[in-house]
């Protein structure tokens, strides 16, 4: 059980050495995480759609069936026939390669949203949790004004003021999504920063920012990902709530949003329009809440011990 | 060994450490106004000379680990001095207290809470020697293997993390961590109040093996009055932010002066039976004080079983000198 | 009362205490030490047939005042627990209801059993606060838990634990989470309680000197097993199983006259689920010979009323012992 290993240090004796051969088979804290997470069904059936629409996604950039914007491809309003399996639409444009391409707009728009308002809000809350003082005061002050002005009208204005190209969607997106990412890294920050290993990586004179990347924000991590996971299907919901008020990513390109909106003028004679990017989005959106579900549930602290 | 990671001579001559009439009061925050204030370290002043081990005993709430940390530190003194090697560390702000703390190093008393769980244990005992940019990579390697070897653990495990180690092993990781950059001052936290009775004793021996090999001065932080006895060579008594009693340790034991020290001397059970039998405990009366509002005059007149009115609660006593290299503060000293 | 275990209890595949028996007459102070993992306070909570899931008593029969604690129901057990005997926990927070009035609590613990009526209950919280030693109990009884210090609290279980008039008091690491001078202050109390209202106890803790100063026999347990056993006297004065021998050793005393070095135990106490075969504890002793890794030693008769479960004994290793101390 214990070995004896002289030092090389010119110790006079030899010390024993504690517990050589007793560590179980390394596991770091992720991959146990990982492990818990694909036990999890909900989460798994998530990741499969995620995959799915992802594929879907990167495979609309370089072909789809037809181009998304052609128009008079057939009969308008048609229903799903072998040449084009989701029918057509009220221009004549096929349906399938329309929601292929939408994938790519929801995945960009979501993912790319929830990139951006997570960095913000990690940055912001980091300093806020960290400095306090009147770093946080400011940030705190910014956090909760933004909160009181509704998010919706944000957008709207910035989307009037800048266009309505995908980044400046995603831009006004992320320009309210930050506030809750904020306020959860602040939280945890504030927490973490009172924890003994931080007061240890202080007394081996360790630097703020190195404090904050390689103390805080990894044990912080856990939290953040779960947080930015539920952030993506938000910003796609967004964009498609954007679209209905004619404000999303513009014509021709088809976003499931806009998708949904044409299509319902004529839902009484050809619901398909309107089906197939609503099944879309639904099914993307749970599929990321699942996602965000199962990884709360396998990266829960208290799992642990 | 590269020449930067080696031990590093000291030329000052006094005392290593000079605490100087140090106060730490915490607002108690909330409230209107001006709240309370908790006194949590009460006008102390002391000295360790390099190479000994003073013992800083007190119960819960007496300020003994505040101090700890006000010398590390890692808390601001509210007011008065702490001299490490000569310099006054609170006139100290920044890159330059930062430098001195590769002289003097920590080692906590919860060695879960202490270890940063998503660092690597070779990273963890690294860290001191990357955040001073000591040697190159190789060496840094090497000088993480060799305190890990020291501190009895085993370097193949470098790269795990703490929460595959038991209490004990973890406790040694933080012990590797202070050494690494072989400080001159270890100020020990409760080391061992967290781990397995028979862990105890292996890290008590650990700390006074390499306190020898690597001429090191403690700080020994502990409530429990047999241990801090066993590995220090002065006492510091503590109670209620203010220290009572200094002594060497044989004196603190054998001829204790003020009522408190005796009154913790008793307290403590003695697991042979027959000094068991003979021994008297001396019961307090009441509760500690609160630290918010400590009692006039004496702090310990509330409780002391010798205490005279009016003086005690009415004058203050200083430590002073009562015998060679013993003071205490109190009106009846050596009474009880 | 007659208290006879014997149970090998699994949690899980796990053994947590395998095969304890002792027994206790009326009065007694019993000591049980050992380290976390040992199994001393599963032999307690098993005592109250309270095993926490997924656990259970797989073996063996306790015998308390002639009833069979492991066969009883679950009526029975209510009336048992905290009835014939008591049970308090290092923590009295987490045993306090901390929205409840201290003495309300008291008095609730008498109304679930059926020792005192109603009027009885009432009048009864006073005189227990009192015995306990809380001042001005009549004041005290209207406080919540939170009120009150962590001497107070543990004292005010204690009261709780006493007013069903048990006539046995477990006590889990009563003291470790206080100060010397309060665990002094406890410590006397349960003393003097055990002589004046005769209740038995028995006190777990990792500490030899907490048990030294109250109990007249101790029971030293590992890996779920008792190592030794005996009058604390002869047990601590001439100790001859290894561990507890290292036990006494390891921590450093008061009276020291000059410095010796501790004893250390290497490693760690075993995994449960992992034991060594033989003698538990023969991968960390200092005495070990060849048979101790293959054969486990039963518990055997020593000296007088001592047993100790050792193929060596301490008593034929005194010059091997004393070269280890310096």
């Amino acid at each position: 059980m214990a070995t004896v290993v002289p030092t090389t240090l010119e110790v006079a004796e030899e010390r024993q050495i504690v517990g050589a051969d007793q560590l179980p088979e390394q596991v770091t804290l992720w991959q146990d995480a990982w492990r818990r997470l694909t036990r999890n069904r909900m989460a798994v059936i998530g990741m499969v759609i995620i995959g799915f629409f992802l594929v879907t996604a990167v495979v609309s950039f370089v072909w789809t069936p037809y181009d998304t914007w052609r128009q008079a491809l057939g009969i308008t309003y048609s229903g799903p026939s072998l040449a084009h399996p989701l029918g057509l639409d009220d221009y004549g444009r096929d349906i399938l390669s329309r929601v292929m391409g939408g994938a790519g707009i929801a995945l960009s728009v979501g993912v790319g949203a929830s990139l951006v308002a997570s960095a913000i809000g990690i940055i912001l809350g980091l300093l806020a949790g960290f400095y306090r003082g009147k770093v946080d005061v400011l940030i705190s002050l910014l956090i909760n004004i933004s909160y009181g002005v509704p998010d919706l009208l944000i957008a709207l204005i910035l989307v009037v003021l800048i266009g309505r190209g995908i980044q400046n969607i995603i831009l006004a997106i992320s320009i309210t999504a930050w506030l809750g990412m904020a306020r959860l890294v602040r939280g945890q920050t504030l927490a973490l920063r009172e924890r003994e290993f931080v007061e240890a990586a202080r007394s081996i004179g360790t630097k703020n920012l190195k404090i904050l990347s390689r103390h805080i924000l990894p044990n912080a991590l856990g939290p953040i990902v779960v947080q930015a996971t539920y952030l993506v299907p938000a910003a796609i919901i967004f964009e498609a709530f954007l679209s209905l008020l004619g404000l999303g990513v513009p014509p021709p390109a088809p976003s499931w949003g806009r998708m949904a909106v044409e299509g319902y003028k004529a839902i009484q004679i050809a619901p398909h329009i309107v089906l197939a990017p609503c099944v879309a989005l639904s099914l993307t959106v749970l599929a990321f809440n699942w996602l965000g579900d199962g990884l709360r549930d396998a990266i829960d602290p208290r799992m642990r011990r | 060994m590269s020449q930067t990671l080696g031990l590093v001579e000291t030329k000052w001559e006094g005392p290593l450490v000079s605490v100087k009439d140090v106060y730490k009061h915490f607002p108690t925050g909330g409230g209107l106004g001006r709240g309370a204030v908790v006194r949590a370290v009460d006008g102390v002043s002391f000295e360790i000379a390099g190479g000994e081990t003073l013992g800083l005993v007190g119960e819960s709430g007496c300020g003994k680990s505040t101090l700890g940390r006000v010398i590390m530190q890692l808390q601001t003194a509210t007011k008065g001095s702490v001299e490490f090697e000569g310099r006054d560390l609170t006139k100290m702000h920044g890159e330059k207290l930062r430098q001195v703390r590769q002289r003097m190093q920590i080692i906590f008393q919860d060695p879960y809470a202490s270890l940063n769980p998503r660092m690597t244990i070779g990273d963890i005992v690294a860290e001191p020697l990357k955040n001073f940019g000591l040697g190159g990579r190789r060496d840094r390697e090497k000088r993480v293997h060799e305190v890990m070897r020291v501190c009895g653990l085993n370097p193949n495990f470098a790269n795990r993390y703490p929460h595959e180690f038991s209490g004990g092993q973890r406790q040694r990781i933080g012990i590797a961590r202070a050494l690494v950059l072989t400080p001159s001052l270890v100020v020990a936290d409760e080391p061992i109040s967290a781990l397995d009775v028979s862990i105890q004793a292996q890290i008590v021996n650990l700390l006074e093996d390499l306190q020898a090999k690597f001429k090191l001065t403690y700080l020994f932080i502990a409530h429990d009055l047999s241990v801090v006895r066993h590995v220090s060579d002065r006492v510091a008594v503590m109670y209620l932010g203010k220290i009572v009693e200094i002594a060497t340790s044989r004196d603190v034991y054998d001829t204790p002066l003020h009522p408190y020290t005796k009154v913790l001397l008793s307290s403590i059970p003695n697991a042979d039976p027959d000094l068991e039998v003979q021994r008297k405990p001396i019961l307090l009366k009441g509760e500690i004080p609160s630290p918010i509002n400590p009692p006039s005059g004496c702090r310990f007149h509330t409780r002391c079983p010798i205490a005279q009115l009016p003086i005690c609660a009415e004058v203050e006593p200083l430590l002073e000198k009562k015998a060679d290299g013993h003071v205490a503060a109190c009106h009846f000293a050596g009474k009880l | 009362m007659n208290l006879t275990t014997e149970f090998g209890n699994a949690a899980g595949t796990v053994r947590a205490v395998d095969g304890i028996s002792f027994e206790m007459d009326p009065g007694e102070t019993l000591g049980i030490v050992g380290e976390s993992g040992s199994g001393k306070s599963m032999t307690a909570l098993s005592i109250l047939n309270l095993v926490p899931e997924p656990g259970r008593i797989s073996g063996g029969q306790i015998l308390v005042n002639n009833q069979d604690v492991v066969s009883m129901t679950s009526s029975e057990l209510l009336e048992y627990r905290g009835g014939d005997v008591a049970m308090i926990f290092q923590d009295p927070m987490t045993s306090l209801n901390p929205v409840l009035r201290v003495g309300f609590q008291i008095e609730e613990a008498m109304r679930a059993h059926s020792r005192f009526d109603k009027r009885q209950a009432k009048e009864r919280v006073i005189p227990l606060l009192q015995r306990v030693r809380i001042p001005s109990p009549q004041q005290r009884a209207k406080d919540y838990p939170h009120q009150f210090s962590g001497g107070m609290r543990q004292r005010a279980m204690i009261a709780m634990g006493l007013a069903n008039e048990p006539s046995l008091l477990i006590a889990d690491e009563p003291t470790t989470a206080l100060d010397v001078t309060v665990q002094a202050q406890i410590l006397e109390l349960l003393k003097d309680l055990n002589r004046e209202l005769g209740t038995a106890i028995i006190l777990i803790s990792h500490n030899v000197a907490v048990i030294s100063s109250l109990c007249t026999r101790v029971m030293v347990m590992y890996a779920g097993r008792v190592v030794e056993s005996g009058p604390t006297r002869q047990v601590f004065d001439h100790p001859e199983h290894p561990y507890t021998w290292s036990l006494l050793r390891s921590v450093p005393r008061v009276d020291e006259r000059r410095h010796e070095r501790l004893i250390s135990i290497e490693g760690m106490p075993p995994d449960l689920s992992r034991l060594p075969s033989g003698c538990k504890f023969h991968p960390r002793c200092h005495f070990k010979v060849d048979r101790c890794s293959h054969e486990e030693p039963p518990l055997a008769e020593v000296a007088a009323e001592q047993e100790a479960r050792c193929w060596v004994l301490m008593r034929n290793v005194s010059s091997q012992a004393q070269a280890l101390k310096t």
